[in-house]
């Protein structure tokens, strides 16, 4: 064995100093405790650190549990005010859409009624037109036979006046019961249409 | 290497222990968990963001008004032409606040002139002139038109979506859709320049409609329907020549009353 061969040390070596190996072994038994001691110390600082720590998590996990169910709560709360909302939501567009649509009738049957009430005012103006024409027709044929009669008044007494005059009176008479005859020729047609 | 050797490195290690150990508690420190922060008294977000605000707007109401309808529906006009020897109807709409468009046979031979919205209101009529170019008129109202459309940027291509509202037959405000097919020469000869034919179904009465592309722009205006049920429109290009031509509209001549009745009694009697 090497250990036999290495003991005792060889004589080239100076001896150790009496009384030297003691004071070693305390000092290192000391130094030995020392480290033991400061690591009982951290071990124990770490573990309160960490039991500190979990307590401390355990507590703001437990609070915002509690955060979280009572916005859960909330949540469901407006779920549920949401879907009436949108129910109403529904039935709100629904009466829009009725209303608009009513809307646009009432405005289509005002607009008819209005149409309606024009084509009945033109046809009042147009059958009080066609009364006055009628009107004057009647009254221009009415002295058309008044000059008629006239004319032939003069005509009796020929002698009494100037030639030239009962020309142009029997002209005038003419043209007036031409201009009476050709009204009534246009509101007979007028009265076919 | 002898013992005494031996002794003295473990005596140097010993040494250095404490040393070691407290770089090694430092160290563990580090990946020691923190502590944890306090538990916030409120965590809901204090404000909405915009575009979360938005989405929540129902679909599609974003052009209506409180009334419901849109805006399509609102700057359209039914025109009632009442003339001296007839009535008839047409369409117009808005382009601004006080003046509509509409076509120039819609007002032609007018005694005068009534104009209604969507919703029935009468507006009054303070003017109105007619183009001699295209079958295009401008009417202006006293009172406030509810809504104008804006002008598109150019004239639509063919395959652009086309949207008509207009009152067609005088009746109901209607809205079709249908694409454009191209340009063509005007068969009625109306209007200078060319035209455009679409497939969007129109009647009588939907004259003066507002042709719209698919952002509710105007890009032409109604004014005749094709024997095969197509329609035409004035282009939006002939519209801004007109309408930036001040002079190209004429006031509109008065319709002129039937007459022919007969004159009086001969103006004079023979003298004796």
């Amino acid at each position: 064995m090497s250990s036999a061969s290495a003991w005792p040390p060889p004589p080239d070596r100076p001896p150790p100093p009496p009384g030297g190996g003691a004071p070693t072994r305390r000092r290192d038994r000391r130094t030995g405790v020392v480290v033991l001691a400061v690591l009982l110390a951290g071990a124990l600082g770490i573990g309160a650190y960490l039991w500190v720590t979990t307590t401390r998590w355990q507590t703001h996990s437990a609070a915002w549990e509690e955060e979280a169910r009572g916005y859960a709560d909330q949540v469901a709360s407006l779920d549920a005010e949401l879907d009436a909302t949108d129910a109403e939501l529904v039935a709100a567009r629904e009466q829009l859409a009725t209303a608009t649509a009513r809307i646009t009738d009432l405005a289509n049957e005002k607009a008819q009624l209005g149409d309606e009430n024009v084509a009945s005012q033109q046809y009042l103006d147009y059958q009080r037109r066609v009364s006055e024409a009628a009107g004057v027709v009647t009254t221009a044929l009415g002295d058309c036979v008044d000059a008629q009669s006239q004319l032939i008044t003069y005509l009796e007494d020929r002698g009494s006046y100037d030639a030239k005059d009962l020309d142009r009176f029997a002209s005038d008479v003419e043209t007036l019961c031409r201009q009476a005859s050709k009204a009534n020729d246009q509101l007979e047609q007028e009265l076919e249409q | 290497m002898t013992r005494p050797g031996r002794a003295r490195v473990a005596a140097r290690g010993l040494r250095r222990a404490p040393v070691l150990l407290l770089a090694a508690t430092l160290a563990g420190c580090a990946v020691l968990p923190s502590l944890p922060p306090a538990v916030p008294d409120d965590v809901v977000p204090t404000r909405v963001a915009p575009s979360a605000r938005a989405s929540l707007s129902p679909d599609g109401a974003e052009g209506l008004s409180p009334d419901g309808f849109d805006a399509v529906q609102r700057m359209a006009v039914r025109i009632r032409n009442v003339g001296c020897d007839g009535l008839s109807t047409g369409s117009g709409f808005a382009v601004d606040e006080h003046t509509l468009v509409t076509n120039r046979h819609v007002v032609a031979d007018s005694e005068s002139l009534e104009v209604s919205t969507y919703d029935g209101r009468d507006l009054a009529v303070s003017a109105a002139g007619s183009a001699s170019l295209a079958d295009l008129a401008l009417v202006r109202t006293a009172d406030p038109l509810p809504s104008h459309p804006t002008l598109a940027d150019a004239d639509p291509r063919p395959g652009d979506a086309v949207t008509v509202v207009g009152y067609p037959e005088g009746g109901e405000l209607t809205i079709t859709a249908g694409e454009v097919i191209g340009p063509t020469t005007d068969p009625l000869h109306e209007n200078l320049g060319e035209v455009l034919l679409t497939d969007a179904p129109v009647e009588p009465g939907s004259s003066g409609s507002a042709a719209l592309d698919e952002q509710g722009r105007v890009i032409g205006v109604v004014y005749a329907k094709t024997s095969d049920g197509r329609s035409l429109l004035v282009p939006l290009s002939t519209l801004e020549r007109l309408l930036d031509d001040a002079d190209g509209f004429r006031a509109l001549p008065p319709c002129a009353q039937p007459s022919g009745q007969p004159s009086g009694r001969p103006s004079a009697t023979p003298t004796r």
